[in-house]
């Protein structure tokens, strides 16, 4: 990893009315994944193009391709794992609401 | 598209950071998503605009911009919009500035020149004025006078630049205004051969050394706020084959002698200072000018010539969320005025068609714009 040399934050960030700092870290974060993952498929299509070059399987190998059951069982898992990670606060969300509405009644606070 | 593409060796010019295979997927990414925000997402922000600007009484405002951006910052899409817009600047800088750490050595012995044509003249106390440090413009940051006494940050200008301008400047050497400032020279005095050729405002010198190119046996100079950036326009201008004399100077009062200059020119420099700036500017430009001397001060379209209020709205959002310093003020003003306030004769305001090559290029100026990026607004004067 290149130690960073140049500052990263611009000075005078005006704030956008009716944007909270919430909204702003958010949305920069997405546009960031955004980014990453259009990086992450032009290197799989260079990758790909470079081993159809080199004849190391064919321009449709990626296409056809059948994993035999330990691999489909391998990829369920990376995918249930995606899943849990990129949808883990809406699931925190939930088991919140959940947990409030569970909570025995209160008897000071019932009429 | 032209500019910047996805093949590395379009990427080339002697000094500029190459990126590598993800590194320019990343800066392409920016480029894109600009262009998707600007040409998907803000036409239909203009649409919504257009109706509620129709709500809005002709005689209750005296001031129909404010009024429009009130109604639209009540518009959700619209704060989207916006917040996206200025991130897309903010991704701009943090991928360009990766790409130049990670090759700094290599880019600080590219600067190390044995017997240079031109010169570097770093004032170690300088102070840059209060319009360039109140707030880092285009959001860069650090700023245009940021120095830390290497070249990184003229390199992270030059390469996000290019991006900055997608590809519409000239691509990598993103020099189009410094040819049509040339151009135009040669549009209004073909016969003048200057000796001496000041660039005021010069950044990384991407418009001085096309007037090296025009007027190889002149005499030029460049001068900018920036240590950083000027190191880099020296071995940027030494390595592209200019001989040009960098100083870091203010444009309002610079240290060379009244009537040293037979041309001196800015190119989208005034609407990064201050009213009182620009007034200063165009002063001191008419100071350093021998007679028979011209000015030329080269700008972004001026607001008028947008035509509507969304266009007006959109131009002042730009200048305040990508840090604008004098936007409204040198789009606004009324240059024919203020260039005859600073003693100029022979006069002309207008727009001077995008040149590639200011010697080959149609000696086209007129009054009206051909439009962004196709045409650039020009005031020119004489002494």
């Amino acid at each position: 990893m290149t130690a960073q040399r140049l500052p990263r934050t611009p000075k005078r960030l005006d704030a956008i009315p009716g944007r909270s700092a919430h909204d702003e870290q958010n949305l920069a974060m997405i546009v960031s994944l955004a980014s990453e993952v259009t990086i992450l498929r032009a290197r799989l299509d260079a990758c790909e193009r470079l081993l159809i070059a080199a004849n190391i399987f064919s321009p449709h190998a990626v296409d056809t391709f059948s994993p035999d059951p330990a691999a489909q069982q391998a990829r369920e898992h990376m995918r249930l794992h995606s899943m849990n990670k990129i949808f883990r606060p809406l699931q925190e969300a939930a088991l919140a609401d959940l947990a409030v509405l569970s909570q025995p009644a209160d008897p000071e606070t019932q009429l | 598209m032209s500019g910047i593409v996805e093949a590395r060796a379009a990427q080339a010019h002697s000094m500029i950071a190459l990126p590598t295979h993800d590194e320019l997927v990343e800066q392409l990414f920016v480029r894109d998503l600009k262009l998707f925000v600007a040409q998907t997402l803000e036409p239909v922000q203009q649409q919504i605009a257009t109706r509620l600007e129709a709500t809005i009484p002709p005689q209750s405002t005296n001031d129909p911009v404010a009024a429009l951006r009130g109604q639209m910052e009540e518009v959700e899409s619209f704060k989207t919009w916006l917040s996206l817009k200025r991130e897309t600047q903010r991704q701009l800088w943090a991928a360009v500035e990766d790409c130049v750490e990670r090759q700094a050595d290599e880019l600080e012995a590219l600067a190390r020149i044995e017997n240079p044509k031109g010169s570097l003249t770093i004032d170690p106390d300088f102070k840059a004025p209060a319009y360039i440090t109140h707030g880092d413009i285009h959001l860069m940051p650090g700023g245009n006078a940021y120095d830390d006494g290497s070249l990184l940050q003229g390199a992270v200008m030059d390469r996000g630049g290019a991006v900055y301008m997608l590809g519409r400047n000239g691509g990598m050497l993103n020099d189009l205004r410094g040819q049509t400032a040339m151009a135009h020279l040669l549009t209004i005095a073909p016969d003048l051969e200057p000796a001496r050729i000041l660039d005021m405002g010069c950044g990384i010198g991407t418009s001085t050394v096309p007037a090296a190119q025009c007027f190889p046996q002149a005499e030029v100079h460049g001068i900018d706020v920036g240590g950083s950036m000027l190191r880099y326009a020296h071995a940027r201008a030494e390595h592209l084959g200019a001989a040009i004399h960098f100083s870091r100077q203010n444009a309002e009062k610079t240290s060379f002698a009244d009537a040293s200059f037979d041309v001196v020119y800015s190119c989208a420099t005034l609407h990064e200072t201050s009213p009182e700036a620009l007034v200063n500017i165009l002063a001191e430009s008419r100071r350093l000018l021998r007679p028979g001397g011209m000015a030329i001060h080269l700008e972004v379209p001026l607001l008028h010539t947008f035509g509507d209020l969304w266009q007006e709205l959109s131009a002042e959002l730009e200048a305040q969320y990508n840090n604008e310093p004098n936007w409204r003020g040198a789009l606004s003003v009324d240059y024919g005025q203020l260039m005859r306030a600073a003693g100029f004769t022979d006069v002309r305001t207008g727009y001077q068609a995008t040149a590639f090559n200011a010697r080959t290029a149609p000696k086209k100026f007129g009054d009206t714009s051909d439009g962004v990026f196709r045409s650039w607004f020009v005031t020119s004067g004489k002494v």
